[in-house]
């Protein structure tokens, strides 16, 4: 029953005249549960998400079945779409300055939200969102209220933009990069406070980042994307300690770690030979096979999809593997 | 009235730049310089009949003969009919577009000549004298041009000059700021700070390497004040303080057209087409340029 | 803010002292002897030196300058040489026509530039899109006083339903002074407009592009909702920049316009008086509409600080 995921998104194709930047995705996410996208730029998660959320740029357009909350999103009107939107299903971005309403105080843009929403009057609302930058650790939560985004720190912001999300008790939770804009010494606190929130009020999650070692401390499962497509999909912990597609192996082989730098800076940081393709001119078959030292001529002819069961990866060769994948 | 007065103004969006590629596909979509080709077209017609009246007038432009008097269009001998005073129009309007472009171009070329002198000084001196430049150019922003095209008239009489001058008045200081800001981008860049460090002095760079670069902006900006240049000076001479029979201008004949706008409406028609249709071309010409010139604008002169 | 607005002030005033200086010098500067353009060819020596001295025209350039302020400020506006009628009288008078007549222009423009403005930002490649951007290079070409004289012919003449000139006073019938007022109005609003909607146009495409836009829906506002609640509210910011450059233009309009459809407005007695090289008017009128034009910019300014908080901030 599609009640009980947060989202079913089923062969996901988001595409402009030009191009296709999304292949085709397929995932399940069960209520409460957390999944981390990951993938490098280019590789189209952030074009998922706005999908998803239905914001997609002037130009786009997305294909496919996206069901959330008992209707499939991807039919639906504009001001259907806006009912849900920060109140099922929410979105935190990855720049909270730009994506504040400078002109507005902070006060207004959240507890509008909670308006929006809810039955709250003003004074109800007011009072819920100085809740909420409580529950984020904002200090002063009265003074922020009056505040205006240009006069706060980029930490504050975005823990913000999170209250601002997290509001309604969405039944899903967005998060494109919400800490790459934000210093490292700040980004630590601000996944903390969105784990617990997160958690505390049930939500699922999305978590899209580049950053591997996010996605091992906050989500259940992994989905790894290249070039528009998932090529490997599953639990955290196994994905990451026995990936089976080439692409993951050489993401997680290139993540610096205490082990692998030597300190007489003799050691060099692994990395995967070649460069992302671009979208408009993709290589046949396995979009990865350029880089990948185990290609063969099937992996040139032959476009893999993703295997079944609980650890999915999409490659005629993955690793682990005793005996050649059959052809689906 | 002085429309482009404001292209000092950040430039508004260039009319013809989608914001993201088309999504459908029977759109049909101008090519990106169609502006720069219709108004290469416009300008160059006009500028040709400016030439060509200093050969060839159908007949004098400026000598009564009143038994001609208001001959509609299409008379033989009289494309366009004639004026109350048997005056033929196409001779009129050819005269009229050397006005035009002389006292338009004139004003455009002094405040260019001015603008580039301060806005180069605002630029690349210290704060003080930026601060000084800046703010006395917006100062003189706020006289309305049309204020001070008559005070000039007022002081010096009217006439051809005077509009030149009145024009160069109003224009020197939006072309300033402009300079001011393509010069500051570009003096902002690496390759003027090595040129520094060689040795080379300020108004060597400046007239080196800065003047090259701020060229693109300069042209369009020239051209725009060219076309406003025109609807200020036919205003000028509508209101009588700009030139005089028997110099002959578009605004002038307008002024004449309206005293017989009961009887002849067609009179009240051929100039204001003749305005519209040079000030459009350079309208054009200066976008479609702009647009050509883009992508290095757009890194300069921010 | 309090600073913010300090500092505008004080701009304001210094604006103020140089914009009289310079037209203090330039009139009296490039109009050789007033006395003598006043008298006319054949005047003798003597008489120029006597006009000259009754009205002070003599006396060092400074102490006319202060004593020409210092009467400003005081109210009086000086007298026309011929007349001797009160300039402030003569202005007066003038006002009634002249400000109706331009804030009309103003308004209307700003009504029709900004709802078309916007949608033409909306309809960014697509087909209207770019028959607006046509009609709109066509608009900006059309002389302000051809769309009087095509308007006075059109409504006047052959439907005559309107005036096509003249002036019927408030104090004779507010009624006949509205329909004097009407084709002027519309003339001049139809240029402002065509002006101001592609700054509209592209501070609205400006703000389209907007993360906080996204934003905005992203928590539930639907498109058009966020454009007008979140959009236009940060739109308003450089459009009202623009309309304050716009003054100065506005005022040319104005000028134009009176002339072409006759009204007693502030121009013809400028006009007049700049034929008749009454200096000492001409003087004092220009420098009224200065005042107005930098005092229009320095409530723009701080309506500006009102609306923007990021200018206010004391960094």
């Amino acid at each position: 029953m599609s009640q009980e995921n947060a989202i079913e998104v089923r062969n996901l194709v988001v595409h402009n005249t030009a191009l296709t930047a999304v292949r085709g995705l397929d995932f399940t996410l069960p209520a409460g549960a957390r999944m981390g996208l990951v993938g490098e730029s280019g590789s189209g998660k952030t074009l998922t998400a706005l999908a998803l959320m239905g914001l997609l740029p002037m130009g786009w357009q997305a294909n496919g079945s996206v069901r959330h909350d008992g209707v499939d999103l991807i039919t639906q009107s504009d001001r259907a779409l806006s009912n849900r939107r920060g109140r099922t299903i929410s979105m935190v971005f990855q720049d909270p300055l730009s994506s504040l309403d400078p002109v507005r105080r902070i006060g207004q843009q959240v507890s509008s939200v909670i308006r929006r929403h809810t039955q709250a009057g003003k004074k109800e609302a007011e009072r819920r969102t100085v809740d909420l930058f409580r529950q984020m650790s904002l200090p002063r939560p009265e003074q922020l209220m009056r505040a205006y985004p240009h006069e706060i720190s980029g930490g504050q912001r975005q823990r913000i933009m999170i209250a601002m999300a997290l509001a309604c008790y969405p039944q899903l939770i967005i998060a494109d990069e919400p800490t790459t804009a934000l210093d490292v010494t700040v980004q630590k606190q601000v996944l903390r406070l969105l784990n617990t929130a997160v958690q505390e009020r049930g939500s699922a999650l999305i978590m899209i980042t580049h950053d591997l070692p996010i996605i091992a401390a906050m989500c259940d499962t992994v989905a790894v994307m290249y070039a528009g497509k998932i090529v490997e999909m599953g639990p955290v912990a196994e994905v990451f300690r026995h990936p089976r597609h080439h692409y993951t192996k050489g993401l997680l082989d290139s993540q610096p770690t205490m082990d692998n730098i030597a300190l007489d800076g003799s050691s060099r940081l692994a990395s995967i030979p070649g460069m992302v393709p671009p979208l408009h001119s993709l290589p046949a078959g396995c979009a990865f096979h350029p880089r990948c030292a185990a290609a063969t001529e099937q992996c040139i002819t032959q476009v893999p999809t993703l295997d079944d069961g609980p650890r999915r990866a999409a490659c005629w060769h993955p690793i682990g593997a005793t005996v050649p994948m059959e052809v689906a | 009235m002085i429309l482009s007065k404001s292209s000092h103004l950040p430039n508004p969006a260039p009319l013809d730049v989608p914001a993201s590629p088309p999504a459908r596909r029977q759109r049909r979509k101008l090519p990106r310089n169609a502006s720069l080709l219709v108004g290469i077209v416009l300008t160059t017609i006009f500028l040709a009949v400016a030439l060509v009246s200093f050969f060839y007038l159908p007949s004098n432009p400026n000598i009564p003969v009143i038994r001609n008097r208001l001959l509609p269009a299409g008379t033989a001998g009289h494309w366009l009919g004639t004026d109350v005073l048997g005056r033929d129009i196409v001779a009129q309007l050819m005269v009229g577009a050397r006005t035009s472009i002389l006292v338009g171009a004139g004003g455009a070329t002094l405040s260019l000549i001015l603008g580039l002198i301060a806005g180069l000084a605002a630029a690349s001196s210290g704060k003080i004298a930026d601060e000084a430049i800046s703010r006395g150019a917006d100062i003189l922003l706020s006289i309305p041009g049309m204020v001070t095209a008559l005070v000039l008239a007022a002081t010096m009489g009217s006439g051809a000059l005077t509009t030149i001058l009145a024009l160069t008045a109003f224009f020197t200081p939006s072309f300033t700021r402009v300079v001011r800001s393509a010069a500051i981008g570009v003096l902002n860049e690496d390759f003027i700070t090595a040129a520094r460090l060689y040795g080379r002095g300020k108004i060597f760079v400046l007239i080196r390497h800065v003047l090259p670069n701020i060229a693109g902006v300069m042209i369009v900006q020239f051209t725009l004040y060219f076309a406003a240049g025109i609807l200020t000076e036919a205003g000028l001479s509508y209101l009588g303080v700009g030139v005089h029979r028997p110099s002959i201008s578009w605004g002038l004949m307008l002024n004449e057209a309206q005293q017989q706008v009961g009887i002849s409406s067609p009179l009240a028609i051929w100039p204001g087409l003749a305005i519209v249709l040079m000030v459009l071309g350079l309208n054009l010409l200066g976008d479609g340029l702009r647009d050509v010139l883009d992508p290095k604008l757009a890194r300069r002169a921010s | 803010m309090a600073i913010y607005v300090l500092r505008k002030l004080a701009f304001f005033l210094g604006a103020l002292f140089i914009a009289s200086v310079a037209i203090f010098l330039l009139i009296r500067g490039a109009g050789g002897n007033v006395a003598a353009v006043v008298l006319g060819k054949g005047a003798t020596p003597e008489a120029i030196n006597a006009l000259a001295h009754t009205y002070g025209l003599d006396r060092p350039m400074a102490v006319q300058y202060f004593d020409w302020i210092g009467n400003m400020l005081s109210g009086d506006l000086g007298r026309s040489f011929r007349t001797n009628e009160s300039v402030a009288d003569l202005v007066t008078a003038r006002l009634s026509v002249s400000i109706p007549l331009a804030f009309s222009g103003l308004v209307l423009g700003l009504l029709i530039a900004i709802p078309v403005g916007t949608y033409a930002a909306r309809n960014v490649g697509t087909p209207s899109g770019a028959l607006f951007a046509l009609v709109s290079q066509i608009g900006v070409a059309v002389p302000v006083f051809w769309a009087g004289i095509l308007l006075s012919l059109l409504f006047g003449v052959r439907l005559g339903w309107l005036p096509t000139g003249g002036w019927t006073d408030w104090s004779v019938s507010p009624w006949g002074a509205i329909r004097s007022l009407v084709l002027p109005v519309l003339s001049l609003g139809l240029i402002m407009a065509a002006v101001l909607i592609r700054y509209v146009r592209s501070a609205v495409l400006d703000v389209m592009n907007q993360d906080y836009l996204r934003t905005a829906r992203a928590v539930g506002m639907t498109r058009t909702e966020a454009l007008l609640k979140v959009g236009l509210r940060n739109a308003a910011l450089p459009l009202v920049t623009i309309v304050g450059l716009q003054i100065a233009e506005l005022i040319g309009g104005t000028v134009i316009i009176e002339t072409v459809f006759s009204l007693p407005g502030l121009s013809r007695m400028m006009l007049a008086n700049v034929a008749a090289r009454e200096v000492i008017v001409v003087q004092s009128t220009v420098m009224l509409i200065v005042v107005f034009v930098i005092s229009i910019n320095l409530i723009v300014d701080l309506l500006y600080g009102l609306l923007d908080p990021r200018v206010r901030a004391t960094r």
